[in-house]
Order: C-alpha cells, then sequence, then structure tokens
C-alpha cells in the first residue's frame, strides 16, 4: 500500500483510531501510577511508534519535555534490540538522559507490539520516578553519576516475566521503592492496554502493517507544518532571555531562520555547560524548541516525526543547551522551560499579535523529606507549583498555570496526608501579573511549616528570582520570585536546605509579563483587577494611570463593587499626562 | 399510596415532556408543550393538566409525580445562581481558583480556565485549621466569624458555602461555623463541604459545594411553585425528583442537595434504553442518543447505566476535559461528543475531511433547511445520500433544499478533495459514525466492556439515521431502534426505584484496618438510609442496602469501586474483597499490580426502594402494506444510488420481517438499514436489526 493509496477519509478514521489508543494509554497509566508525580502531576507522555522508531502519535496532555523527547529516543531502543532480539512479553526500559527526557528520574517503557510473531508498532511512555537514588532531585550534583542510578537500555520484563535481578537493584537504590516499583507496573500495563488496542484495530482493518499508514501521517503532518513555515516572512529573527542559572545567571539565545519551509533556531552563543546539574541536553532542548515552533506556527498540525522535520535545532556542543556526558542534568528544567518564551520573543517580529509575553517560565519544583508527624516514618515528596503566564495579544495570562510545562499541581490536603507538612497559605500573589493593555498572570504566595517535630529538608528548584519574566510590545515585566525562611537565615533554595521544625519557608512565584501598553489598558478591566485584589489601588494608579476611588469603611472586612469606582477626570488627566 | 396512574414530567431546552402510565392496564399518555423559562413550572402545569383531562385521569389516582429538569446545569452555565459567598481556611481562599494549575490543552496559546461561581471579592477566610489525620490546630473564634457572617448577611449574600481543609477528616468546625450562620443569618443557605461532598482534594470538594448552595435557593423556590401547581391540581400523590445518579429523591432531599439534580434529563434518556433493553430482553448494551448538536453515549449494564462521580459543568471548550468546573457527584456515566446533525463538515489544513464538533445548530442550521446556512453538515450529507426524504422531514413541516445542499458539499468538500459528492458526503457519514464509535469504544473499555459484546439502542431525531454505520463500526451484534423517539426518554422517569447514596471517607490498609469502625460507618449510613426510605413510603420488607468500597493498592492515587459482600466486615472479609479487587483490576488494566497491600479510601451505601414495575400493553396497530415505495439511496458496497425500499414505521406490526436496505420512516426519524441486514419487529414495536 503506497501513501496515495490512503484515500483522506480512511486516513482520517485510521488515524483518529489511532489517537484514541494513545489516550486510553495514558488513562491507564495515570489510573494505576503510585506516585503524586505521576497520577495527580501528569508528570508523562505516552505514544504510539512504527516498526521504524517514527513516532505517529501523542496521548492528549503530558508534558512537551517527554513527549518530544520520547519521541526522539526510539531508534537508541531499536539499536540496542533489533527485532530478532525481542520477544513478546518483553518491556525495555531506560533512563539514559541523554538518549530520552534528559534527567535520570525520568524513565521510559517500551512494549513492542507483535503480530503473526512480527513486531508492528511500539508503544512507549515516560514518567518522572519519585525517587532514582543518589542525590535527592536538585542542582546541586557535579557529575551526573551522583544524581542516581543509571539504567543502560535492558529488559524490565521478559516474555511477560519480571527481570528480579533488575527489580531488586533498583528497589535496593531508591528511597521509596514502593512508588517506583508501583509506577514501572502502572507503566507497563499502559503500553499493554495501548497494544491490546492497536491489535483490535488492525485485525479489524485487516492491517498488515501499520507503517504506510504512519508514512502518509507523518507525509501530511510534514507538508501541513511546511506551509506553515512558508506563510511567514523569511528572514533572521533574534532573542535573548537569562535565566537566574546556579549559581551564576544564564544566557541562552535563539537565532530562527524562516528560509522558504525550513525553520532552523541556532542557540549559538548561549552560556556554557555548567558545573551544578541544570545542564540540558541536546534531546531536552530539540523537545522545548520544536515545541515551542509548533504552538507558534501549527498548533494545529498533529505532534509526530512529521512535524519535527521541517524545524532544526542546533546547539554547539559543550554548551548548556548541548551539555556532554557526564554533567550533571538533573535540574534541566529550570533552563529548559525558558526556551518557548525565548523563541515567541524572536518570532513575534515575524508573527507580530499572534504570540505570548514571557511567563514564569520554569515550574517550580520542590523536593521535600523528613518525618510523618508522630513517627519516624520518612517521607519523600515532590511538589510542582506555578507562576502566571504571560499575557496574549487579546487576553490576560492566566494565573498560577504551567507554561510550557504540562504538569498540574498536588492539592495541599493530598500534600499534608502524605508528609509531615502544613501548607499554611497558597494565595494569589497581587501586584505580580506583568501591567500591560493586557495583564501577566498572576504567580502565589505559599507557606510550609513542619508538624512532625523533626528536622526536614527541600531541595527547591526555583527561578526567576533575579530575571523577571519581560513583557512583550510595551508591555511590562512580571513581578520576581522570592523565597524567604522565618528563621531569617539567607539560603540559596537550589541548595539542600535542612530547616528545624520551627523554620517556616515562604516562597512568591513569579508572574507573567504583560502585553501592549498598560496606559492603554481599559479603566474597566483595572478597576475589576482593584476589587478582587489582584491590582492594588496603588498599582492601578501607578502602572495603570487609573484613579481608583474606594468608599469602604476600614471595619468592613467584605468589599463589594460599590466600594470602587473609576474617577474618570483624574484618569484621563494621568494618562494624558504619562502618554 | 393509592392510585394506578403515574406520571413522569422532563423539562428540557425548547419542550416540556410528560409521560403518564396507568399502571393497571399499562396505557400510556405523552404530552408535550414548549418550556416556559420564565416561570418553568408553568409549563409542567399545562403539559400535566392537559395530559389528565385527554386521558381522563382522576387526579386523586395519580400516584406520585417524577420530575426532571435542566434547570441546575441552565443556572450555573448562565450564571443565575444566588450571590454566593465562599469561607474558607485562612490561607486558602485561591484553592478555588489556583485549581490544578494545569492547562488541558497543551498547545494552545489562547485557552481560557474556567470562571469560579464566586469572585474572589466575596471569598472569605475564617482562622481555623485541622490538620490531615483530623486533630485540630485552631478552633474558629465565635465572635469573629459572627461578625463576619453579618456583615455578609447585612451585603445582601444569599448563600454561603463553607469549605475547610481536611473536613472530611473533620467536619467540626465547618457544623460550628454552619450553626453560626444558621443563627446570625437565618436567611442565608448555608452548604458545608463535609456534607456536599466528604472526600479529599479541596478544590474539587469546593467547586462541589459551592456549586450546590449556589443553586439551592432556585431550586428550592421552583419545587415549592411545583409542589403548590400540583396541589392546585388536585394531584395528591406525592413529587419525586430523578437523580442525575439515576435514583429518585424526595424534594426535600432535593432541596438540600441540588446539585444531585444535574443531569436528571439524560439520565432518564439511559434508564429508558435500560427499560426498553430490558423489554427486548437486552440487559447489556450501549444506548445511544444523537440529536442536532451533540451525541450522547451511556453503556448499561446489567440493565442499569454505569454511573460515576466525576463531572464538569460548564466547559470552556464543551467537549474538553478540564475545561469545566469539577462536580463531584454521582453522576450516570454519559459520554457527550460534539457530533449531531448540525455539525459541520470542512477540509483541514492537512487535506483530510474533519466533522465538528462546531454545529451549525438550529439557525441558520444546516444548508438544506435553506435558511441562510452555508457550511455543509450531516444532516446535509445525509440527505444526498437518500436516508432523509425532503419532502418529509419532520413529518413534511419543513421542506429540504436538494440543489443547495449539492451545491455546498460539491464546493466545500467534493472538490478540495477530488472526489464525487456522493462520495464526500458517505465520507461525512461515515466520519462521524466514527467520531462516535470511538468515542463509544474508549468509554466502554474504561470501563472494562467489550463494545463487540453491546447492542447499540439508538434514539434521537438523528440517533436512528447513524445508528446501523455506528454498529457496523463497533461490530454491535445488534441494533435496536424503539418505536416512538419522542416519548423515549421520559419512560425512564417512571423505572427508576428510589435510591438515596451516602459516602464516608475513611483511610486505612486493609491489612490492619479498624473493621469496627468501618462496620459503624455502615450502620450510621444505613440507619440513615432506612429512616429516609420509611419517610418516602417503603414498606420495611422492600428497603435494600448494597454496600461498595472504593480500593485501590496501598500509594496509588485512584481508586477502583469494589463490591462488598453482605453482614459484618472483619478481617475474615479480607480474602474476598481482594479477589474481587484484583478480578477488576486485572480485566481493566492487563494485569495486576505489584505485590502491595491493599487500602480504602470511601466506603458507600446504596439505600433502594423497589424498583417499580412498568408493563407497556403490547401496542398493537400496524398492518397492511407497510412498504409505502422506493428512492435512490447510496450505500457503500454499491457506490452509488440505488432504488431502496421505504416502510411506513406506523403500519409495521409486531412480528413482522424484512431485510435491508431499507428506510423505514417516522415523524420524528428515520431508520437506515444497510444492505444484508435482517429486521424484526417485536411486540412492542421495536425494530431489531442484525447487521
Amino acid at each position: 500500500m503506497t501513501t496515495t493509496a490512503i484515500d483522506p477519509i480512511a486516513l482520517e478514521v485510521l488515524w483518529s483510531r489511532l489517537l484514541s489508543v494513545t489516550n486510553e494509554q495514558q488513562a491507564a497509566l495515570m489510573r494505576t501510577a503510585f506516585s503524586t508525580v505521576v497520577r495527580e502531576s501528569q508528570d508523562l507522555a505516552c505514544g504510539v511508534f512504527d516498526t521504524r522508531g517514527n513516532m505517529v502519535a501523542q496521548s492528549e496532555t503530558g508534558t512537551p519535555g517527554h513527549i518530544n523527547a520520547m519521541a526522539t529516543c526510539m531508534r537508541h531502543f531499536m539499536a540496542a534490540y533489533p527485532e530478532q532480539a525481542l520477544a513478546k512479553g518483553d518491556v525495555l526500559i531506560t533512563n539514559d538522559p541523554w538518549m530520552t527526557a534528559g534527567q535520570i528520574n525520568d524513565i521510559t517503557l517500551v512494549t513492542p507490539i507483535f503480530r503473526d510473531g512480527k513486531v508492528v508498532a511500539y508503544f512507549a511512555n515516560t514518567c518522572h520516578m519519585l525517587d532514582i537514588g543518589g542525590r535527592i532531585l536538585s542542582a546541586e550534583a557535579r557529575e551526573v553519576y551522583e544524581e542516581g542510578i543509571y539504567i543502560p537500555i535492558m529488559k524490565l520484563f521478559q516474555g511477560g516475566e519480571r527481570n528480579e535481578e533488575l527489580f531488586k537493584i533498583l528497589k535496593a537504590n531508591v528511597r521509596t521503592p514502593r512508588e517506583v516499583e508501583g509506577d514501572l507496573y502502572a507503566m507497563a500495563s499502559c503500553n499493554d492496554v495501548g497494544g491490546a488496542q492497536l491489535l483490535e484495530f488492525m485485525h479489524e482493518f485487516s492491517l498488515d502493517s501499520i507503517d504506510p499508514l504512519a508514512e502518509a501521517i507523518i507525509e501530511r503532518s510534514e507538508a501541513a507544518t511546511r506551509a506553515a513555515i512558508e506563510k511567514l516572512p523569511d528572514g533572521e529573527y533574534e532573542n535573548e532571555v537569562y535565566s537566574d542559572g546556579f549559581p551564576d545567571p544564564v544566557l541562552l539565545k535563539a537565532k530562527v531562520t524562516i528560509d522558504g519551509s525550513n525553520l532552523t533556531v541556532d542557540h549559538a552563543g548561549s552560556s556554557p555547560q555548567s558545573r551544578y546539574g541544570i545542564n540540558v541536553v541536546m534531546n531536552y532542548t530539540h523537545a522545548y524548541t520544536s515545541f515551542a515552533v509548533k504552538c507558534a506556527i501549527s498548533p494545529e498540525v498533529p505532534h509526530n516525526e512529521g512535524s519535527f522535520r521541517p524545524v532544526k535545532v542546533v546547539a554547539p556542543r559543550g554548551c548548556i543547551l548541548n551539555a556532554q556526558h557526564p554533567a550533571p542534568v538533573a535540574a534541566r528544567h529550570l533552563i529548559g522551560h525558558f526556551l518557548p518564551g525565548l523563541i515567541f520573543g524572536a518570532l513575534a517580529r515575524a508573527m507580530p499579535d499572534r504570540l505570548m509575553a514571557d511567563g514564569a517560565a520554569s515550574i517550580w519544583i520542590t523536593m521535600f523529606r523528613g518525618a510523618k508527624p508522630a513517627s519516624t516514618d520518612p517521607y519523600t515528596f515532590m511538589l510542582f507549583q506555578c507562576g502566571g503566564t504571560g499575557a496574549r495579544p487579546t487576553k490576560d495570562g492566566i494565573n498560577n498555570t504551567g507554561f510550557p510545562s504540562g504538569v498540574a499541581g498536588v492539592p495541599a490536603e493530598v500534600l499534608e496526608n502524605l508528609t509531615g507538612l502544613v501548607m499554611e497559605r497558597r494565595e494569589v500573589r497581587p501586584d505580580s501579573g506583568g501591567p500591560g493593555t493586557y495583564r501577566g498572570g498572576c504567580g502565589q504566595f505559599t507557606t510550609f511549616a513542619d508538624r512532625s517535630g523533626q528536622t526536614w529538608s527541600m531541595s527547591g528548584m526555583y527561578d526567576r528570582l533575579k530575571f523577571p519574566a519581560q513583557g512583550l510590545l510595551g508591555g511590562k515585566a512580571g513581578a520576581p520570585g522570592g523565597f524567604a525562611l522565618s528563621d531569617g537565615r539567607q539560603a540559596n533554595p537550589k541548595e539542600l536546605l535542612f530547616h528545624p521544625s520551627s523554620t517556616r519557608v515562604d516562597t512568591a512565584l513569579p508572574g507573567g509579563g504583560g502585553y501592549g501598553d498598560p496606559l492603554k489598558r481599559d479603566p474597566n478591566a483595572v478597576l475589576d483587577d482593584v476589587l478582587n485584589g489582584y491590582v492594588t489601588i496603588e498599582a492601578a494608579e501607578r502602572e495603570y494611570g487609573v484613579i481608583v476611588r474606594c468608599s469602604k469603611r476600614p471595619d468592613e472586612q467584605v468589599s463589594l463593587p460599590r466600594h470602587f469606582s473609576i474617577d474618570a477626570e483624574a484618569t484621563a488627566a494621568l494618562r494624558s499626562r504619562a502618554q | 399510596m393509592a392510585g394506578r396512574y403515574r406520571v413522569g414530567v422532563d423539562i428540557g431546552g425548547t419542550f416540556t415532556d410528560l409521560i403518564l402510565i396507568d399502571d393497571d392496564t399499562g396505557e400510556q399518555t405523552v404530552g408535550k408543550v414548549l418550556t416556559t423559562p420564565s416561570d418553568p413550572s408553568q409549563a409542567v402545569a399545562d403539559v400535566l393538566k392537559e395530559a389528565i383531562e385527554r386521558a381522563a385521569v382522576p387526579s386523586e389516582q395519580i400516584q406520585h409525580v417524577i420530575h426532571g429538569t435542566t434547570l441546575v446545569t441552565n443556572a450555573i452555565i448562565e450564571r443565575k445562581g444566588a450571590r454566593t459567598a465562599l469561607l474558607t481556611t485562612k490561607g486558602f481562599r485561591d484553592s478555588y481558583e489556583i485549581a490544578r494549575e494545569h492547562r488541558y490543552d497543551l498547545y494552545d496559546l489562547f485557552l481560557e480556565m474556567p470562571q469560579p461561581l464566586v469572585p474572589r471579592y466575596l471569598r472569605l477566610e475564617v482562622d481555623e485549621r485541622v490538620y490531615a489525620d483530623g486533630s485540630v490546630s485552631k478552633t474558629p473564634d465565635p465572635d469573629q466569624v459572627a461578625r463576619l457572617v453579618a456583615e455578609l448577611r447585612d451585603k445582601d449574600i444569599e448563600a454561603i458555602a463553607i469549605c475547610f481543609l481536611h473536613s472530611y477528616a473533620n467536619p467540626a468546625h465547618e457544623q460550628l461555623v454552619g450553626a453560626i450562620v444558621g443563627e446570625i443569618a437565618p436567611g442565608v443557605r448555608v452548604s458545608l463541604s463535609s456534607e456536599v461532598v466528604p472526600e479529599i482534594r479541596e478544590y474539587e470538594r469546593t467547586s462541589t459545594t459551592v456549586a450546590n448552595v449556589y443553586v439551592q435557593g432556585l431550586v428550592e423556590r421552583y419545587l415549592n411553585e411545583l409542589v403548590k401547581r400540583l396541589k392546585d391540581l388536585g394531584i395528591e400523590g406525592e413529587l419525586f425528583l430523578m437523580l442525575s445518579s439515576g435514583g429518585i429523591s424526595t424534594v426535600e432531599t432535593a432541596s438540600r442537595f441540588p446539585l444531585r439534580l444535574l443531569e436528571s434529563g439524560p439520565a432518564a434518556g439511559a434508564l429508558a434504553s435500560a427499560y426498553y433493553g430490558d423489554q427486548a430482553g437486552v440487559r447489556n448494551l450501549m444506548a445511544f442518543d444523537m440529536g442536532g448538536t451533540t451525541a450522547k453515549l451511556c453503556v448499561i449494564e446489567d440493565g442499569q447505566p454505569l454511573t460515576s462521580t466525576e463531572f464538569e459543568v460548564d466547559r470552556k471548550y464543551r467537549f474538553k476535559k478540564g475545561s469545566g468546573l469539577p462536580i463531584k457527584t454521582p453522576v450516570v456515566e454519559l459520554i457527550e461528543i460534539g457530533a449531531g446533525g448540525g455539525s459541520i463538515a470542512r477540509v483541514d489544513s492537512l487535506g483530510l475531511l474533519k466533522v465538528g464538533p462546531d454545529s451549525a445548530g438550529a439557525d441558520p442550521g444546516p444548508v438544506c433547511y435553506g435558511r441562510g446556512g452555508t457550511e455543509p453538515t450531516v444532516t446535509d450529507a445525509d440527505l444526498l445520500l437518500g436516508y432523509l426524504d425532503p419532502a418529509f422531514f419532520l413529518g413534511g413541516r419543513l421542506k429540504l433544499d436538494l440543489q443547495a445542499t449539492e451545491a455546498a458539499i460539491r464546493m466545500k468538500v467534493a472538490e478540495p478533495l477530488q472526489m464525487s459528492v456522493s462520495q464526500a458526503a458517505w465520507g461525512i457519514h461515515q466520519l462521524v459514525n466514527e467520531a462516535m464509535a470511538s468515542a463509544a469504544r474508549v468509554h466502554a473499555i474504561e470501563r472494562g466492556k467489550d463494545p463487540r459484546s453491546l447492542p447499540l439502542f439508538a434514539f434521537g431525531g438523528a440517533g436512528p439515521v447513524h445508528g446501523f454505520g455506528v454498529a457496523t463500526v463497533l461490530h454491535s451484534p445488534k441494533l435496536i431502534v424503539p418505536f416512538g423517539a419522542g416519548v423515549t426518554s421520559t419512560i425512564g422517569f417512571l423505572t427508576a426505584p428510589l435510591s438515596f447514596d451516602f459516602v464516608r471517607t475513611f483511610f486505612g490498609q486493609l491489612d490492619r484496618i479498624d473493621w469496627q469502625q468501618v462496620n459503624a460507618l455502615f450502620d450510621d449510613m444505613a440507619g440513615q438510609g432506612d429512616a429516609i426510605l420509611a419517610r418516602s413510603g417503603v414498606p420495611e420488607s422492600e428497603r435494600r442496602m448494597s454496600r461498595q468500597a472504593d480500593l485501590r493498592y496501598s500509594g496509588q492515587g485512584h481508586e477502583i469501586r469494589v463490591d462488598l459482600p453482605d453482614g459484618a466486615l472483619g478481617p475474615d472479609s479480607l480474602a474476598s474483597i481482594s479477589e474481587q479487587f484484583e478480578r477488576v483490576y486485572e480485566s481493566l488494566f492487563g494485569r495486576t499490580g505489584p505485590d502491595v497491600p491493599l487500602e480504602a479510601v470511601s466506603w458507600r451505601l446504596l439505600a433502594t426502594g423497589p424498583r417499580p414495575e412498568v408493563r407497556l400493553r403490547g401496542l398493537a396497530g400496524g398492518g397492511g402494506d407497510a412498504r409505502k415505495g422506493e428512492r435512490l439511496a447510496y450505500f457503500p458496497a454499491w457506490g452509488e444510488h440505488r432504488p431502496t425500499a421505504v416502510y411506513d414505521r406506523y403500519l409495521l406490526a409486531a412480528g413482522a420481517k424484512f431485510s435491508g436496505p431499507a428506510i423505514v420512516e417516522e415523524r420524528e426519524s428515520t431508520v437506515i438499514i444497510g444492505p444484508d441486514a435482517s429486521v424484526e419487529v417485536d411486540e412492542f414495536r421495536n425494530l431489531h436489526v442484525e447487521p
């Protein structure tokens, strides 16, 4: 069967079937996972590959760093275990950061699917393990060897039987053996569910192979991506941003070259690789760069091998975006999550009015360790939190929502049930969204305390404490992040910190950048923000030139719309002076 | 309870439908009037009055009226609920807004999050704290709370939701603050999260509690008005409400937990499918309802619709999970997808044909309606395929424009894809069938069912047109199309037993849980269930209690619901519970989990009364030559239009047999039957089609 032999309607039918298979795969994973990292926060990706290792379809959600990194890993698995070395019931595993998702905690499982004795597809999924041994997840290691146990590509299950020796080594090396073993089972189940559905579907349509289907999907996706690139004016578009880095700031550069239907992103000029674990492997750089390009120019084109092909990503060997073994890489998301903002900033000139301002970028990850109350049972807990996203050309940014990462937060009640921690507050942070015609999304304040009475520790992978998210086209920067300890110690949150039980930790997550001139923001939108406390009355005047009068008495606790009004005359005067 | 008649009434967006059944004879009367949005009870009274007069039923002979409504859903979508404030634990007034910090669409830079029902300025904090184990860290100061409540009362707040952290483990603070509200502001409605949904995860619990109290006043006023109107009509039988779970409750319970009414109309549709299936001897089936803008699917297992406790209301992107406000309440598990007669077909940037989810709606509607629609739709494709009669649509009330339809499909679909108009129309028809079948398959598999074993039960305006195609894709063993699509849903109201569900959260690893405590929880729930059934008039001998537990491998975060054995539970029950769990787990996920103990999260009890006996009289009628002619229709096996037999549904008598291809016409719908299928009409005049 050649590509042209599949008519467009049959192709659409087969393709939507394949997508529903991957969604079932993900549903099974989340329902059976043990760690909150997978089941609450969705730090995962699922997909199906043809026999040549091309990714054909992926599940709908998940996180870009995993999805795109997983897409390019299959050739390594196929090189290590060619078809003749595989049998039904085999499940392959690795956590090689350079081959997969750039971090030793991220495990990828690959299951070959057999039909009539031949491999017809591979199902894969990548999940973040709560623990992988070595140092607790942090930016502090000097070599990848310190970051945890390395699993070369090998068989986790062989012919349906557990590889008992491997399970023994893994369980003996991690702090949370139950969660790790449980999650590995969930990952294996997830590929099983996908594989069973695929075989059913091949039977129904009498397909001996999905390769021609894959080829047709990939060709069309590539053509559509190229068509989207061609609509942009040829040229070179550059941008640079700074991350706080660890311990020194890191410069990230991108030069986007559009040449006909080809798009190249060159990261030359970015900082050299770090001595600490904030380095990014090429695979992960590629993942977030191609994610950014897709969001910007062709969000409607499905994500697969074809949509990657027209986009070329270049970074010099040894720079922080193409770090070489054995560089430490555990906190690579701190840098990787800056790439979409970096690229949007460059592309904004090629496609004005279509891109968002920079946002909080890196998701804030905290690894907590300590003891549960009234016991010495240890816990290890991984918390994800999000600041604000950048404002859009027609809409405000979103408060406390991840971008580019697709992971989810964890309920305070779940956190407190599984640890000795008390979350004392989780509040939207006023004035943290960058002012603009459209305001950046707000960050949040959180406070953590311990109630076990014992020493506890944290390792916070936080960024944007020094370099806030910049606004776009006249919009202003969002607020930078903050970190403080109640005992007065000054500390870098990226270090592993031990706290006495009495210490409280305050974090302030950064806001997103604004879009357009804040003096052009609709005064009623400013009024609404003041009423709801997203913007203070002072900031309304200072940043937006809007004078809001408040008639609420000091003894009143409840604000109502009638308490606030715009002084139209004073506002007009202030705005015309400020212009 | 006296009276041989029972009545079901459903208020939909456009029509209010009624069914009245004589339990002695099985005779049924149906009624239909336009819904009266300003005072929905008006339409109920009108349709009821008209029907009892027409059927000459003495109103005191009506045993009860069972009612379902979209009032709750509409009030939330249109933001027409009460002025509501939210009281939270200090530091957590934004949990309701921060939600799960998650983008439900990875690539859409312009996505929007669901808007909370309470704006931030009405979310206020109480200085109190309970820890995860239920222990108290800080008790609320009653004077401070009283001052805050008085201020809310004086500022015309109509409703207050109270959601404190860990109240599922210790509800004392919520109860204390609730009592203060009752004292200081007796006119203000209150919902406590520990009563509405005592389950872990503060965002989902808050969202549910707020929604409950937000619609409470509206529902209470409406139900009171309705009770009064029934009295005025001389109806002494009690008014019951259909719940979204498919159970029935009293007005009192529905007023306290109005969220339970959320999806009561569709729930009745699912129950009706179960009923018709049962009548046709089929206890397991896939119900398929397709209308103008959406299709709904529901698995019926052993005569009961499957239920779930996860629901979202007011989705920003109508069919996108995560884009709505989460509501934790028992609901009949319906999958709704954007595929209906009005779904628009277009060629996308990849040169592929896509159908839906955008819809031409009723206005302008499909091109063939001739009301200004220019985008080709599923109905347009069905018309060109010969499946609809341009002169007999809606019984001839709407003449369809064949020429404009052909031009639109030619220009927008056939030419860009370089295929014939018939092929393009078939492509549209087939793709929408695929979309529905795909949703049905994912749904069935998520619930551990094999779709190939489930007959498809098709109803709704477009369901019978597409049922054959969907059944073919799903490899359903059979397609069943009921007689009279118009009354299909309302009969569901009369088939549900009285039922009340209870849930208690009590964590514990099963190998060391305090079984005494578990038994005490069940005793408490059973006592409440028993009392409420007694109040509803169910005799003791007919009250049933069924018990379930939500279990998982210790360390997982999502549970599986497992039936529990009868009698007192104890360490001896462990083996049979574990066995049951592993059986369900393996069927869902392909393999059992690692060797770790099981853990319970919640314990559930369902108290039910007897299932009402509804015996429809065998529908006599029909006979004579039902074949009224033939017209050209397209089937893929032919690759062209050929003459196809057309039957009059009203003339098809019980016992009739014929074979496909065939078109069976009735007023509200058309049944399409492909070549080589065999058709049989049962004693209730349902069509049974075997592909």
